[in-house]
């Protein structure tokens, strides 16, 4: 049985949320915003899959790791719409730059 | 410090490190690039976690699958693929932000111990009968989720949509 800090692990979930944060809010293009929200959501996976198996009890360590199964389930629909919605603004606007769709405002 | 934590601490530094160089390249076909190291680096943090199914759910579904969709979605997209993207400012608001929401989630990590913790293996097999078992309510709504975004998908690129 190996052993691991919590401590490290939560860092570095901390971290790539950060950067994810970071990337939604700076980049323009579509794809980059997807990349960063996907980097965002490994975060949260990361720590499912490490409290499940930090857990105390067995069965809770376990639902754990079927969350983090179907969160990357999500994350993959999630990309899929993405690129359809990308698909769709490019024929509309000619672009994927986020900042040109603008006709829903006011 | 033992392997498995050296092992960590230069799996979680590449990860950072590919992530940041994934949203900071003005190539987009780079930013792909890097971040298909960053996926294939968190199925390594899932191995070493003892959580075997889930790595090579990483692998497949994440390294492979989504980073084609990424790549296409630039092909289709993007009349010479290695075009520049243009600069964008990177504000100061923005990168206060992102360091203030690591500063929170560290700062709130006092309670967990700093000293290494045993990691507890799973079985695959017990883990794909809790997925069938008392977790299938997720797995049926994953189902259900992957139905309608399918669905909407293929409404949004039909032909003739303007």
């Amino acid at each position: 049985m190996i052993s691991l800090p919590p401590v490290g692990f939560v860092a570095l979930s901390g971290g790539l949320l950060a950067v994810g944060l970071f990337g939604i809010l700076t980049r323009r293009n579509f794809v980059l915003l997807l990349v960063a929200i996907e980097v965002a959501m490994n975060a949260a996976i990361l720590n499912f899959v490490y409290f499940a198996a930090y857990a105390p009890s067995t069965a809770s360590g376990l639902s754990g790791q079927s969350i983090a199964v179907v969160l990357v389930g999500f994350a993959a629909t999630e990309v899929a719409v993405g690129l359809a919605i990308v698909l769709a603004l490019y024929r509309v606007k000619g672009t994927i730059n986020v900042g040109q769709a603008t006709d829903l405002k006011l | 410090m033992n392997g498995p934590e050296v092992a960590f601490f230069a799996l979680a530094a590449v990860a950072v490190v590919t992530a940041l160089a994934a949203l900071l390249v003005r190539e987009l076909v780079h930013t792909i690039m890097w971040i298909a190291v960053f996926f294939v680096d968190l199925s390594a943090i899932y191995f070493l976690l003892e959580a075997p199914f889930l790595g090579v759910l990483q692998l497949g579904v994440y390294a492979g699958a989504v980073t084609v969709l990424l790549l296409l979605g630039i092909m289709v997209t993007r009349k010479r693929i290695f075009s520049r993207e243009a600069a964008t400012g990177i504000g100061p608001a923005a990168v206060v932000l992102a360091l203030l929401s690591f500063v929170f989630v560290v700062t709130a990590v006092g309670e967990f111990p700093s000293s290494p913790q045993p990691i507890r293996a799973y079985d695959p097999a017990a883990l794909s009968q809790n997925l069938f078992g008392p977790d299938g309510p997720w797995l049926l709504l994953l189902g259900l989720v992957m139905l309608a975004s399918v669905s909407g998908a293929i409404y949004l690129v039909r032909e003739g949509r303007e």
